[in-house]
């Protein structure tokens, strides 16, 4: 875990401070809401339908069991006794009251923890692989990159003001978990022929309103000089980036306005002449971040471990577990594990102050006390003995989060939806819970195999529906809810964007389409295909058979 | 999405704790049901002003005036609306209802 310096400590009680005062003002009336609404954006706080709703960060998603209590905490004393883990590998609460805030502030700044850019133009909490630092095969671990980002962009006041939000995703494996592709930038981490470590860099990703998939604007940066090439990039979007239209305001846009070669040319002038300005990270200061991140002291464990190899053999609701919801970790003797948080007709993302607490509790015994936040709205504990795994299910089951689905049918990401935010057209989440109780036979689902759905309740696509081999689009019809069906995305390495294959259904309707494709899948796929490989196969043509009866 | 002709009340959130509430002739409740109805044009005029001088007064945010159905319980004819009356629909246990007691 990187642990704050005196700066971040300063920085983080002043803004403390600083809202306060600001919140007082608003409280008096000395503040108008048009001028207090940009400040309290910048803390990560919005309106909802509700109440105000707080988003706090999970830096590169990564958390100790002192935040995780901290969080449930805040989930006590502060709302309803909940919160949210979002697509973003932040934690959102519903029902805020802004007197509160300033005081909920202080408490989370004494475990490094806060509100800030998680909205806003500004450069966002930077996601990472929520199996950094432990998965095989990783280059190197994504957070130290991360974290200089984090530190680097951090009141950046060049780039405090940029033409809309900028967020940067970066992963270390080949295997992409972060969605690189799908984020205003992505870094790879990748070794040239030489053997050196830099990033192949990915421009100009997003969704919303006009999903686009970066575009590869170097496919080797050496490491030392990647805050120079971040700063060159942000300099040409903030300058050119579209201010005048909201929809047009990211930076695909640009990206795909000026043409990527122009804009690749652009990004490479305006590095050259500032990319000796100083700005790279020196060196010693890499190696004080990476120090935080070095693999804590792991057992020596002899391979296999009998004791796990037999609570597999002996329990198949485990093994099954363990099938979907654990990884190998680098280290022998030691997994991954998945903790689902959708457990069957429930909400995706959320967690009660108790299941945080119990959660912490398992990290503390037996995780390293560590915890990580992944993007598909699960918590992860990093470092558990393979000895472990029985007992650890076992605790998760008391709670509710030992669900065998991670990566299947029910492993569903929906966005708040209608049930909660002033953006949406329809709800999310009921219907993320539909189609889970359709599915919760976990025998089926395991039939099924890899398969995600991603929810979203309005263009926004904070569900990234975009992105979902199956995704789908709440919109608002006349009044009513109703819901778009695409086909055929994905987020990881082989990222695609989802096609709409027909006119929408009803919200009674969408269950049974989903279940129609994924019959349609079942009849077609060959031995151990998956579904988006059968997609990617056959095209559009035999789901639309099945969902409207003609193939068109 | 606002029809001339349908009953209306003012609505939006309390500054402070960011509540959702409803007009009530002399103040501001959590229920619908207790909410003053403008049945006419005029009316629903008259409800924008007061919503106007309660923003400006920092009573109450994102002040809005919405359909309802003419009924006792005042239920708002849109979903969005239904929903921040009631609350979440996935939370029922923390709903509220839209008349008092
Ligand atoms: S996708 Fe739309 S409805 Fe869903 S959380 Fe984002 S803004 Fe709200």
């Amino acid at each position: 875990m990187y642990i704050y310096d005196d700066f971040d400590h300063t920085i983080a009680k002043q803004r403390v401070a600083e809202f306060r005062d600001q919140v007082n003002r608003r409280i008096k009336g000395e503040l108008t809401e048009e001028q207090f609404r940009p400040l309290r954006l910048m803390n990560g706080l919005y309106l909802q339908l509700h109440a105000y709703m707080l988003r706090i960060a999970v830096p590169y998603g990564t958390l100790s069991a002192a935040q995780m209590r901290k969080l449930a905490h805040i989930a006590r004393v502060y709302d309803r006794g909940y919160g949210h883990f979002t697509t973003r590998q932040n934690i959102q609460y519903n029902w805020i009251k802004l007197e509160q805030v300033p005081d909920l502030m202080a408490e989370l700044a004494t475990v490094q923890l806060h509100g800030n850019q998680t909205s806003g133009n500004c450069v966002r909490n930077v996601t990472a692989d929520h199996f950094s630092g432990v998965i095989d095969g990783e280059i190197e671990d994504p957070r130290i990159v991360s974290e200089a980002i984090r530190q680097w962009s951090t009141f950046h006041p060049e780039f405090s003001w940029l033409p809309r939000k900028f967020k940067i995703a970066v992963t270390g494996a080949e295997k992409d978990r972060a969605a690189v592709q799908w984020h205003d930038i992505g870094l790879h981490i990748v070794r040239d022929d030489a053997g050196e470590v830099g990033y192949a860099v990915y421009v100009g990703g997003g969704m919303g309103r006009i999903p686009v998939l970066a575009t590869k604007v170097r496919g080797f940066l050496p490491k030392r000089e990647l805050l120079s090439y971040l700063e060159a990039i942000l300099r040409v979007y903030n300058r050119y980036g579209r201010r005048d239209n909201i929809h047009k305001a990211r930076i695909k846009i640009l990206v795909r306005d000026l043409g990527p070669e122009e804009f690749i040319r652009q990004v490479e002038e305006e590095w050259e002449a500032s990319r000796h300005s100083g700005v790279n990270l020196p060196p010693e200061e890499e190696i004080r971040i990476a120090r935080y991140f070095e693999p804590p002291a792991y057992e020596k464990i002899a391979v296999p471990v009998a004791a796990f190899e037999d609570a597999k053999k002996a329990n198949r609701a485990f093994a099954q577990w363990i099938s979907t919801n654990v990884h190998p970790h680098k280290t022998p003797g030691y997994a991954i594990v998945t903790i689902s948080l959708k457990p069957i007709g429930g909400i995706p993302g959320d967690a009660s102050a108790e299941q945080m607490e119990a959660v912490a509790s398992l990290a503390e015994r037996f995780s390293l006390a560590e915890i990580r936040v992944s993007h598909i709205q699960n918590l992860v504990l990093p470092h558990v003995r393979q000895a472990d795994l029985f007992a650890v299910w076992q605790e998760l089951g008391k709670i509710g989060f030992a669900n065998a689905n991670a990566g299947l049918v029910t492993d569903i990401i929906a966005c708040p939806g209608l049930d909660y935010c002033s953006l949406a057209n329809a709800r999310s989440i009921p219907v993320a819970q539909r189609i889970s109780e359709r599915f919760a036979d976990l025998d089926r689902q395991h039939k099924i195999g890899a398969l995600q759905i991603k929810i979203s309740g309005c263009i926004n696509a904070c569900g990234h529906h975009h992105a979902g081999h199956i995704g789908i689009l709440g919109v608002d019809k006349a009044g009513q809810e109703f819901y778009q069906l695409t086909l055929g995305g994905a987020g990881d390495e082989t990222a695609s964007t989802g096609q709409l294959i027909g006119p929408g259904f009803s919200s009674d309707g969408i269950v049974d389409a989903v279940e129609k494709v994924i019959d349609a899948y079942l009849d077609l796929r060959q031995p151990n295909e998956t579904f988006i490989s059968a997609y990617r196969r056959v095209g559009p043509a035999p789901f639309k058979e099945k969902l409207y009866g003609v193939s068109r | 999405m606002s029809k001339a002709d349908t009953p209306k009340v003012l609505t939006g959130n309390l500054l402070r704790n960011g509540a959702t509430v409803y007009y009530t002739g002399s103040g501001w409740s959590a229920h619908v049901a207790e909410a003053q109805v403008a049945a006419t044009a005029a009316e629903a005029e008259e409800l924008r002003k007061i919503g106007a001088a309660a923003y400006a007064a920092n009573l109450v945010i994102d002040v809005n005036v919405v359909d309802v159905q003419p009924t006792a319980e005042h239920r708002p004819t849109h979903i969005r609306e239904v929903i921040r009356a009631t609350g979440p629909t996935v939370r029922p246990d923390l709903n509220k209802s839209m008349s008092p007691g």
